[in-house]
């Protein structure tokens, strides 16, 4: 895969403090990475430095090897709280967008009424943007982020501002661009970033804390949790006064706390196979993001 | 200069769908026609409601026609300038902080592009409503009280257009440098300095873009020097090209204050 980005030892000072702090970090073409760290961590200054919004103190940006600003034609931008010209229509301001981005008049006229439709906001088109709801804005936002082709996307807390419903609406819209386009986007919101990541970035007080796969945090930070679900009460009854580890018994739902045993998953898989048990599923208890995040913070 | 003629056409649409196209014109043509209407009618109005004691004689002064319009330039310089300077103080410091400025400067626009396309915009819309006023002006001043050589209005005017221009890249510039609140009390001061400037050293000092209006009124009048005036004229194209390149750089320097 190759390297779209690259940031390197990227630094922001506001005169005595540290908003962003020797971050480094790369990411590959066609992936989709989350920005997670609690507020203040520091990730709209990086994602504002990336968009060439904001000028690092130290450190570079390397787009497809070059720190060149005509970059920003390929790079999409959205805001938390995107603000538009509220005397503009939907259109004319994703038109505008497309054109200070390099397409032609006539592309950026279909390209634009496409994204808008793609953003469902077909019905849109021609309202002035003054009169949009929170959700059209953030609809209009991605729209404008996405109507030049970037590849590279750029999202800073897409859905937080977002209604249950509308935030469902725009990761449904954001999971669909992951096939084009390569996303980076910060957030709060751990479940959504579980559903759509290849790449984590945990960032805190303006540093890069840690990085890597979902699957490697998982593997990293598992929970040493098997958790056992019996055919009923008697099968798990009779498996914590046989079993010679302790269990923790909730109806039928057995969990061995391996951490604190001395024995391992194939210990109890071997005694599980023996057959004395109605055993209906056995599974490792994985850490959700929200724990590795806690753990990774802590 | 890229992404100059999508901006201008975004300022274009501000001022049609913000009705600047429409009142800022309006104002200027309102004071344009009562200018010459209240200077003609006045004594008649004084003596209508005027309490003023039986036979006593108020001798009017007799205004030429030319008086009247260099008295409508009194009314611009004051009131036509506060009505610009209010219009157009936040056109960049508001989009910087309202956040709508955001989107277009993560886009790989020229900040001299940003910069000029309100210029330009701007320059348009309050020449065509210092014109459009003067035009009214004369002609109500020809009705009432004799006619004016339409060259020596187009010369009075092209002089006082230059200064018109001048005081639109101060108000543009600042506006780049300094947030909305910021824009006015410089402009204050700078407009009390100034003032107190041209009182105290005017005479000696004729080399100014301050003394234009002035000298607007001396060509009207027949009665420029026109070295000095070319000077002048100079010196304010040199300053207008300086507050552009200062506006373009801290419009640059200042799109990280952008709210995100």
């Amino acid at each position: 895969m190759s390297i779209l980005l690259e940031a390197t030892g990227l630094s922001k000072r506001y005169g005595e403090q540290k908003a962003v702090d020797a971050v480094t970090f790369t990411l590959d073409a066609y992936t989709s990475t989350a920005l997670i760290g609690p507020n203040g961590a520091g990730k709209t200054t990086t994602l504002s430095m990336l968009a060439g919004l904001v000028t690092q103190t130290e450190g570079s940006i390397a787009f497809e090897g070059s720190s060149d600003r005509e970059s920003r034609s390929h790079i999409g931008f959205l805001p938390q709280y995107p603000k538009f010209f509220p005397w503009l229509t939907a259109i004319e301001f994703t038109e505008m967008a497309a054109k200070i981005s390099g397409m032609s008049a006539r592309e950026a006229r279909a390209e634009s009424q496409k994204t808008l439709e793609f953003v469902g906001l077909g019905d849109a088109l021609n309202k002035r943007t003054g009169t949009f709801s929170g959700g059209m804005k953030q609809r209009l936002g991605l729209a404008q982020a996405i109507v030049h082709k970037p590849k590279l996307l750029l999202l800073d807390e897409p859905v937080s501002a977002l209604d249950p419903v509308g935030r469902r609406q725009i990761m449904n819209l954001l999971k669909e661009l992951q096939q084009q386009t390569t996303i980076l986007y910060s957030t709060h919101i751990l479940n959504d970033a579980e559903e759509m990541t290849d790449q984590l970035l945990f960032m805190q007080h303006g540093k890069l804390i840690d990085q890597g796969s979902l699957d490697d945090f998982r593997q990293r930070y598992a929970e040493p949790k098997i958790r056992i679900e019996f055919e009923g009460t008697d099968e798990l009854l009779r498996f914590v006064q046989t079993a010679p580890w302790q269990v923790e018994a909730t109806g039928s739902i057995g969990w061995i706390d391996l951490s604190v045993e001395n024995s391992s998953m194939q210990d109890v898989l071997a005694l599980l196979s023996t057959g004395r048990y109605g055993v209906r599923k056995v599974e490792r208890q994985s850490a959700s993001l929200e724990e590795i995040f806690m753990k990774v913070v802590q | 200069m890229k992404g100059f003629g999508v901006l201008l056409q975004k300022e274009w649409r501000e001022q049609i769908r913000n009705f600047k196209l429409l009142w800022i014109p309006l104002v200027f043509i309102i004071f344009g026609i009562l200018e010459p209407v209240t200077n003609h009618f006045l004594p008649e109005i004084m003596k209508s409601v005027g309490n003023m004691p039986e036979g006593v004689e108020f001798p009017w002064p007799e205004f030429a026609p030319k008086d009247i319009l260099v008295s409508l330039m009194g009314q611009y310089q004051s009131i036509g300038l506060l009505i610009i300077v209010l219009a157009f103080i936040g056109a960049i410091s508001s989009e910087r902080k309202s956040g709508t400025a955001t989107l277009l400067y993560v886009r790989p626009l020229s900040y001299s592009s940003y910069f000029l396309s309100k210029w330009t915009m701007i320059n348009a819309l309050v020449l065509f409503s210092v014109w459009v006023g003067f035009l009214a002006g004369w002609y109500y001043t020809s009705q009432l009280f004799g006619s004016i050589p339409a060259t020596d209005v187009v010369a009075f005017l092209a002089a006082y257009s230059l200064w018109i221009i001048f005081a639109v890249s101060i108000v543009l510039a600042l506006s780049a440098w300094l947030p909305t609140g910021g824009v006015a009390a410089l402009g204050l001061f700078l407009t009390m300095i100034m003032a107190i400037l041209d009182s105290v050293i005017g005479a000696y000092w004729t080399v100014t873009p301050w003394k234009l209006s002035t000298y607007a009124s001396y060509i009207l009048m027949g009665s420029m020097d026109y070295p000095t005036f070319w000077k002048t004229a100079g010196l304010t194209v040199f300053l207008i090209i300086l507050l552009i390149l200062f506006g373009t750089y801290m419009a640059g320097r200042n799109a990280a204050k952008t709210t995100v």
